[in-house]
């Protein structure tokens, strides 16, 4: 493994992809928390034409007027978004898919466009589609640190700003925080992260590097510090693992196995984070109806033996099997091990018997006075 | 005659204006239905997720032209929708999220599927995003002696099936889309409903992927109907010109293309991106510059009411000499000068107040205290 | 119900008016805590509040008390600088509100904002004083004391490092009204901090604001419960679009002005149709309309 970051190429791909992970780790907390996902699935699209503009401008496949290009278009189309729903009677997810189809639109015009002048560029803009890390530059890493460092630092330096725009932007407001303007920096934010990771991811997958590894950390932690920590993690690790595994394998477009290795993130978080897990919370439903089963084995055994005035009463074990079915057993066990139950063989010829003892009648009360029914 | 037909259907520019044509029709109609229900960004999702289906079918029959590939990409379509759902309901991300986090995923898998077993079928991202519209003509079928561009038959039997979806159940879709939960009390469904749109859609966008790939398809789905609904407030109508839209966009975008030599497909979405701005700022009802008139006309009416409901509260006050003096009007309202002689003039010229010499005090008129009246106890109305 | 433009404006003038002549007006009447001329909001041009003039005496609970869509809300949103009027001033001592925020604490709506978010109820406390710090600067030591103190304050100092999702609905309130003591403030604006909540942090909520008042602070409350007005306020102003009534609450507290602050939205039980004039304002729940009728 240490041979292989020795590879030159290989190191450049991995740092890149580590702070492309970490920049939309970061700030996709944020749009998370906003619920501007969808935002930064628009915004990546929108880049496309900002990266074509960026290529003619600059006369080239230089990153920087590229990048810059596509950042502006990115903002513009968050405008767009904005007048839209601002100024016509289209909601937010119209405007987010206008926004989103008509940007890529241009987008694909301007790459043919491009194509027809250069045939030697075009197949370097190809890669920003679905990212290709074998494209890969020292220079471009330079950016991209830059780019995140920047970032990092605002989110940074605005911290509890951000943290209290995102969760009570009234209270902000009453606060007198710039709430317009922090707004705008956020969105900018957004489209930076999207930035950082064209290269890598493309345009079309970038938008799930936002969401990804910070809906996977949300599941693990109470805390806005440990989310944004654990989001940069995450983010970082799919970026490096994937970016690594496209660029070992052959043919292996970079972006798709990025978005593979996030998306293994969040499944592994969704179903296992301690509290938040689905799967505990599976276990939890299925105790709680077995519990709630043997309460009610519990408490007709108590009938039972109530509507035969005997608080001894014994049951027949093999009644009770047909009547519950095959749970019954479990549940009659689990009694018994609690002590609320004995067995008893008390007539031979007849099998097994199940009798209260003194503490499962007093249970069996309790719990026909919890449900507010008298025992 | 049918030959004239024949060569006129064959030649290159007919098949693919016709294509582009009945794609805007086909996606605009199920598009209209996902605007209204707020859903629009699930076509996003819809088109991108149904590549998965497209290259599983590919991978499990190993043929590149199957009937499959349709009941493949509506189940992938739907399945994208529900599983997008159930991880909404789940709690753990917000439903916006759950979008978000779920056609990615399928997306890159089939597109590592398609690196790692399909090399050899050549589907290269070009085709994928934004499809080949320009060799639609080239591949024909031949329907009653007729030779047919395939594409042109495929979409053209999905725009049927579409228009007759909507035929049918017209009614039921208009109360899902304005108000599911009347809908389903009154026993319509409004899932299965919703998940027939879905697969509709699906299936729009799989027929269509030919001709314009993943992400333009989501322009022909959402901004046609768009569109419409920045012109009208009647469903039909909606239909109708988003279908208008689709049409023109095809008729309009293509010899753009050809002229500056770029995506065919992409400059049709641009077209329509551009109809979607026009109606944006001229429509008669909704445009920008109707809601500035409008908005303007309001604010002097507003500002009449603002004069009429002042004088009113201050009517019997002892201080009402000083409130009621055009002087107040500027100081109190925060009325520049100028607005405050427009808004008085305005009442003067309605009859709404009276000016009294020799202090300027002004009066309400009857006609002005009545108007007050309604603006303060509108419930008072009616009597 | 008749039209009877006169009895209307007899009461409009019945009403207690604190304010003893038109030249003390220029001074922005500095005793007061809360003074409002001619105060207009409206909202995507549908008007909103109409001419409201409304003075708060220091040192007193004040109820803000109307129907669904009356402009509650509205009125302490732009009271605070969240809504641009359309015109009128609002003086809080004799101040805009720009000179006087860190003088005036604000509690929302619990439902404006997602419980969900990753954070702690000592941490939102602590924001009550994110105004306070200033730029670049984050919370310390004194400040996570301070927010200590205000959670015990609302009996919640046990939940200080609990996730807010954990926390009930009441719990949640808390939070929030310990985020307010945090700033504190002279003047508080709370926005519904009784709806929904259990009769124990209803019992603290009533508890803590008389102890703010006996200390000289003003609260101006949205509340929604006419059958307690009375016996948790002592001032009282009732809205409906405009101030039908403002006073001390046992001289406007009567059938007469509750019914013209109702009087529509009593005749619309009995049609499901709404007229609420503020679209953005959060419908207060059918219950509340029930129990304005019940009062009468």
């Amino acid at each position: 493994m240490l041979e292989l970051f020795s590879d030159f190429t290989l190191r450049n791909v991995a740092m890149g992809a580590a702070l492309l992970g970490i920049s939309s780790g970061v700030l996709g907390s944020f749009a998370l928390l906003r619920e501007q996902s969808l935002l930064g699935d628009t915004l990546s699209h929108a880049a496309l034409p900002g990266v074509c503009l960026g290529f003619l401008i600059a006369g080239g496949r230089n990153l920087l007027p590229i990048l810059l290009g596509a950042l502006v278009t990115g903002a513009l189309a968050a405008l767009f978004v904005l007048l839209l729903t601002r100024r016509s009677r289209l909601k937010n997810d119209a405007a987010l898919g206008i926004a989103l189809s008509l940007f890529f639109a241009v987008g694909t015009v301007l790459l043919t466009y491009i194509g027809n002048q250069n045939n030697a560029g075009q197949a370097g803009l190809d890669a920003f589609l679905f990212g290709q890390a074998a494209s890969i530059l020292p220079a471009d890493v330079a950016v991209m640190a830059v780019i995140t460092a920047l970032s990092l630092a605002l989110v940074l330096g605005f911290w509890k700003e951000f943290k209290l725009l995102s969760f009570d932007p009234g209270f902000a407001g009453s606060l007198g925080l710039p709430t317009l303007l922090l707004d705008i920096i956020m969105t900018v934010m957004i489209a930076l992260a999207i930035v950082i990771g064209l290269q890598l991811v493309g345009v079309v997958l970038m938008a799930a590097m936002v969401i990804a590894p910070a809906a996977a950390a949300r599941q693990w932690t109470r805390r806005l510090g440990a989310m944004v920590t654990l989001a940069a993690v995450f983010g970082a690790l799919s970026g490096v693992v994937g970016a690594v595994i496209s660029a070992l394998a052959t043919g292996l477009a970079t972006g798709p196995v990025i978005v593979l290795c996030a998306s293994v993130f969040v499944i592994v978080s969704l179903l296992f984070a301690p509290e938040r897990g689905l799967l505990w919370a599976a276990l939890r439903s299925v105790r709680q109806r077995r519990e709630l089963h043997s309460h009610q084995v519990l408490i007709d055994l108590y009938q039972l033996a109530d509507a035969h005035g005997n608080p001894q009463y014994p049951s027949e074990a093999g009644m009770m099997n047909l009547y519950y079915g095959t749970d019954a057993r479990r549940a009659l066990r689990k009694l018994a091990s609690k002590g609320y139950l004995v067995k008893t063989e008390h007539m031979r010829e007849e099998g097994p018997h199940w009798v209260l003892t003194d503490a499962g009648y007093e249970r069996a009360r309790e719990l026909l006075g919890e449900m507010g029914l008298a025992a | 005659m049918t030959a004239a037909l024949q060569s006129w259907l064959l030649s290159p520019d007919v098949g693919i204006v016709l294509v582009g044509a009945f794609v805007g029709v086909a996606s605009s109609l199920v598009g209209t239905f996902l605007v209204l229900r707020k859903s629009s960004m699930l076509s996003d999702a819809i088109s991108h997720a149904i590549l998965l289906g497209i290259v599983l079918v590919y991978l499990i029959t190993g043929n590149q032209y199957s009937p499959f590939f349709l009941v493949g990409s509506a189940l992938a379509g739907v399945a994208t929708v529900a599983l997008s759902e159930l991880l909404a309901r789940s709690r753990r991300v917000k439903s916006d999220a759950a979008i978000g986090l779920v056609y990615p995923l399928l997306f890159a898998v089939a597109v590592v599927l398609i690196n790692v077993y399909a090399r050899d079928v050549h589907i290269d991202a070009h085709a994928v995003l934004l499809g080949e519209i320009g060799f639609v003509w080239l591949d024909t079928t031949v329907v009653g002696g007729l030779e047919l561009p395939s594409s042109l038959l495929n979409i053209g039997i999905i725009t049927l099936v579409n228009l007759l979806f909507i035929v049918v159940f017209y009614k039921e879709l208009k109360l899902t889309s304005f108000d599911p939960a009347l809908a389903a009390a009154l026993g319509f469904a409004p899932g299965v409903l919703y998940y027939a749109l879905l697969g509709l859609t699906s299936l729009t966008a799989v027929t269509a992927f030919d001709a314009v790939g993943a992400v333009l398809l989501v322009a022909f789905v959402i901004i046609p109907p768009s569109t419409a609904y920045l012109l009208t407030d009647k469903l039909w109508r909606m239909l109708l010109y988003g279908a208008g839209v689709g049409v023109g966009s095809s008729l309009l975008g293509y010899p753009l293309a050809l002229a500056l030599d770029v995506s065919i497909g992409g400059m049709m979405a641009c077209v329509a991106g551009l109809f979607l701005v026009v109606a944006f700022l001229v429509s008669p009802r909704y445009g920008l510059i109707a809601q500035e008139i409008r908005r303007h006309q309001q604010q002097r009416k507003n500002a009449r009411r603002m004069l009429l409901v002042h004088l009113y509260s201050h009517e019997n006050d002892r201080e009402s000499l000083e409130e009621n003096a055009v002087t107040a009007m500027q100081t109190h309202l925060r009325w520049s000068p100028e607005r405050a002689r427009e808004v008085l003039m305005d009442s003067l010229e309605e009859q709404l107040v009276e000016k009294h010499r020799p202090d300027d005090r002004l009066t309400l008129t009857s006609k002005g205290r009545i108007l007050a009246q309604e603006v303060l106890e509108p419930w008072r109305r009616g009597g | 119900m008749s039209t009877d433009p006169d009895t209307s404006r007899q009461s409009n003038t019945q009403q207690p008016n604190t304010r003893q002549s038109g030249a003390a007006t220029n001074s922005h009447e500095p005793e007061l805590a809360l003074h409002i001329e001619d105060l207009t909001v409206s909202y995507h041009s549908k008007p909103v509040l109409w001419d409201i003039d409304l003075d708060v005496p220091p040192g007193v609970l004040a109820a803000i008390v109307g129907p669904n869509g009356a402009g509650k809300s509205t009125l302490i949103k732009t009271v605070l600088g969240l809504i641009r009027p359309a015109a009128g001033h609002i003086y809080i001592h004799g101040k805009t509100y720009r000179e006087q925020r860190r003088k005036v604490g604000y509690v929302p709506q619990r439902s404006s904002v997602d419980w969900d978010f990753p954070t702690t109820a000592l941490d939102v406390v602590t924001m009550g004083l994110y105004g306070q710090i200033g730029w670049l600067r984050r919370p310390g030591r004194r400040e996570r004391a301070r927010a200590e103190k205000a959670l015990e304050q609302v009996g919640m100092d046990a939940f200080a490092e609990r996730q807010i999702s954990q926390l009930s609905g009441g719990q949640q309130q808390r939070v929030f009204l310990a985020r307010a003591l945090v700033q504190d403030a002279d003047v508080y604006f709370m926005d519904e901090p009784m709806a929904g909540v259990d009769a124990t942090t209803e019992r603290t909520i009533i508890d803590l604001l008389k102890t703010l008042r006996s200390r000289g602070k003003t609260v101006i409350v949205v509340h929604h419960d006419l059958q307690t007005v009375a016996s948790y306020f002592d001032w009282m102003v009732l809205l409906n679009v405009r101030v039908i009534a403002q006073g001390r609450v046992d001289a406007v507290y009567t059938a007469e002005n509750l019914r013209r602050t109702y009087g529509g939205q009593i005749a619309l039980l009995e049609t499901p149709t709404t007229d609420a004039v503020a679209e953005e304002e959060q419908p207060d729940g059918p219950e509340q309309e029930v129990e304005g009728a019940r009062a009468l």
